[in-house]
């Protein structure tokens, strides 16, 4: 018992907390919400009740919002290293327009587009990293630049929305993993709960698991902090911020991928708004402007963003089940969901406060505990 | 003969040290000579551009340009930033077109409320930033978000109205057929933002509190209430400039003039501004707008398909970017 209060204060102190409680709550609602619309419509039962964690349910949610979060990491990371991207959603736009485009255009198979566009994200953000990092210009409006110019290629490589995937490709991702077996056997029914592309998220992570127990693990969160010091400690700057954009450029690639598979064709202008949106995802998840977070941070607050547009969806379908005739357009869901992101701001700022108060009664108690030894 | 090449390679690294510096301490000069070389190149690659109607444009087009930019000048010298004037634009834009629909008379109503807009949209940005400490940029796109999301439900994403025929005179109606009407505007708006800033107590507290907000505590200045201030101004330029951008459109629809957060950052930048606050002046950031202007000018005339003008415009953008806003190196 004890160990898990301490594991818990421990875990209170961890930039994470703050985007991991706003999950939850938002989880809670989400599951409320859903569970309640359900039963009014077909009836009170256990499985209706718990109709957020119905396969289909959870399947989609991880299908259709996969390129989001896998974004919203990328962005964390750039955070983390103090720089940003606001051109990050037209480059997975980007590695789809390739994806789709270079297997129509010469006839080679799909494996072959997808490294190309694997190619194309790690070059694209390659010149980004020299943008803000080599050449030091403000991250925010290079980036910005830098959209122009991608979506101009975008649309230089396919004037129109347009191409298909083979089924074989799209149809695993957009299953569960009970869904990949030809004759499943029942015992395995329990698989139906694990979307394919809840592996993706969790095979990405573990990939960066692999980098942060690196030298680099520790170097983002120096040269984040302050680049001076990192420099004098022996550390590169420009090559670990580098590296960082590249390794943003490996998310962006697998995010273009799972966005191909997700519509099962090309748009050479959309997800622009990613961008901004991934920001705030991840300074709600709990980042701070360098050297403060992880990227347990962008994942929660990727999933902050995305529970919150789901629950607002049923929010109003129950809304409307509850109050005969109740019907609002879908300009007032983004209303509402844009105050309760702005609520997410706010309230990062109260738990954030929490943190800083504990880990700086760490330090002091550390401190003192120093004195004390030398007497 | 390598002693010869060596001074040579002095006396060019002389130059460019020379130029380095001329740009760093004459950046609004500089600003305006980006902007006639912009101008020079247009008319060599389109002569038929040389003409009234068009600099008449230029000069409509920079003056709407100037007034979110002085707003956004203001904020980066207190050391934020605000990403909601796009937003706040668009909002008056819509209210004045729904408001008017086509009819005259209804002009102060619709400044007094789109003041009012400004006022409340400036003050939460200061007050979310300034006071609860939340990350400028985050939280004013943040509002900016809600913003326009209340343009869609007060319009249903529905275009209708159109700005009052005397409002849209007042802005397009050329004098001499030259100088359109909407330089009255900035005759007006132009020395009392030049005034704000250089001359009253507001402004000189602003440069302060931007440069060492300790030691403007110190001096007795009340650092928060000051940038507060100057998130609000910022609002009600932001919402006057979407009045006249009303009545140059004549409609609006939905997010209409949301690119002005970036171009009016952007022309604030290349103006001299910097993002570290205390520094920065409007003259730079009047020559900055008609950079941008010109340079969307330019891209025009060049009568390119829309994606290679997209290619080109981040090229030069990033190029502008580099030749003076570039962060101080670690190494020194």
């Amino acid at each position: 018992m004890k160990s898990i209060g301490a594991s818990f204060r421990r875990f209170r102190r961890k930039p994470a907390f703050t985007g991991f409680i706003l999950f939850l709550v938002v989880l809670l609602l989400n599951i409320i919400v859903q569970g309640w619309s359900q039963c009014l419509s077909k009836g009170f039962s256990v499985g209706n009740a718990l109709a957020f964690f119905q396969p289909t349910s959870l399947n989609s949610i991880f299908m259709s919002n996969m390129p989001f979060i896998l974004v919203t990491i990328g962005q964390a990371l750039l955070l983390l290293v103090g720089q940003m991207d606001v051109s990050i959603g037209v480059q997975i736009a980007l590695v789809n327009v390739v994806c789709i485009m270079v297997p129509q255009q010469t006839g080679c198979p799909t494996w072959v587009g997808w490294l190309v566009g694997f190619a194309a994200a790690f070059a694209i953000s390659a010149l980004a990293g020299v943008c803000c990092s080599v050449l030091r210009l403000p991250s925010l409006l290079a980036t910005y630049a830098m959209t122009f110019l991608i979506q101009g290629i975008n649309v230089l490589i396919m004037a129109v929305p347009q191409g298909v995937v083979p089924r074989a490709y799209w149809k695993p991702y957009q299953s569960t993993v009970y869904g990949l077996f030809e004759n499943p056997p029942s015992f395995l029914k329990f698989l139906d709960y694990i979307p394919v592309a809840a592996l993706v998220l969790i095979a990405v992570l573990l990939i960066w698991h692999f980098f942060s127990r690196r030298p680099f693990g520790k170097h983002i969160y120096a040269v984040g902090t302050n680049q001076r010091n990192a420099f004098a400690a022996g550390i590169n700057p420009v090559s670990t911020q580098m590296k960082a954009f590249l390794i943003k450029g490996f998310f962006v690639g697998v995010a273009g991928i799972c966005l191909t598979l997700m519509s099962a064709s090309g748009n050479p202008l959309q997800c622009e708004e990613y961008g901004i949106k991934s920001l705030s995802a991840a300074i709600i998840g709990g980042m701070g402007w360098g050297g403060w977070g992880s990227i347990s941070c962008g994942v929660f607050g990727g999933g902050f963003l995305v529970l919150i547009q789901n629950a607002v969806y049923y929010f109003f379908t129950l809304l409307s089940k509850l109050f005969n005739g109740f019907a609002v357009t879908s300009y007032w869901h983004n209303f509402v969901s844009d105050i309760i992101i702005f609520g997410g701001l706010l309230m990062t700022l109260v738990t954030a406060r929490e943190q800083r108060k504990t880990l700086q009664q760490g330090l002091k108690s550390q401190f003192k505990r120093g004195e004390k030894n030398v007497k | 003969m390598s002693n010869k090449s060596t001074m040579e390679f002095q006396s060019n690294k002389d130059f460019f040290s020379r130029v380095n510096l001329f740009v760093q301490t004459h950046t609004a000069l500089m600003a305006v000579i980006i902007a006639a070389i912009l101008f020079v190149a247009t008319i060599i690659i389109n002569p038929r551009s040389f003409n009234l109607v068009a600099i008449g444009n230029i000069v409509l087009l920079t003056v709407i340009l100037s007034i979110p930019a002085a707003g956004q000048t203001m904020v980066l010298i207190g050391g934020g930033m605000d990403f909601g004037v796009g937003a706040v634009m668009s909002a008056t834009a819509i209210l004045t077109t729904y408001t008017m629909r086509g009819e005259n008379g209804h002009f102060l109503p619709v400044l007094l409320i789109s003041i009012a807009i400004g006022v409340v949209v400036g003050f939460v940005n200061g007050f979310c930033s300034v006071k609860i400490g939340l990350p400028a940029m985050i939280v004013t796109m943040a509002i900016a978000n809600i913003v326009t999301r209340l343009q869609y439900i007060l319009t249903q994403g529905v275009l209708s109205g159109t700005a009052s025929p005397l409002l849209a005179a007042t802005v397009k109606f050329k004098i001499g057929g030259v100088i359109p009407h909407v330089a009255v505007y900035a005759l007006i708006i132009w020395p009392l933002v030049f005034y704000i800033l250089n001359k009253s107590r507001f402004g000189k507290q602003l440069y302060l509190v931007g440069n060492n907000p300790a030691a403007a505590k110190l001096t007795g200045i009340k650092v928060d209430k000051v940038r507060i201030i100057s998130y609000i101004f910022s609002g009600v330029l932001a919402a006057f400039a979407g009045i006249i951008g009303a009545a140059y459109m004549s409609t609006a629809r939905c997010q209409i003039f949301d690119g002005y957060a970036y171009d009016s950052l952007i022309a604030t930048i290349i103006g001299g501004t910097t993002f570290a606050g205390g520094s920065g002046s409007y003259a730079g950031s009047i020559a900055g707008s008609l950079v941008m202007v010109l340079l969307s000018n330019l891209l025009t005339s060049l009568n390119l398909a829309s994606p290679i003008r997209n290619v080109l415009n981040a090229i030069i953008l990033v190029l502008l970017l580099m030749l003076y806003n570039r962060g101080k190196a670690v190494r020194q």
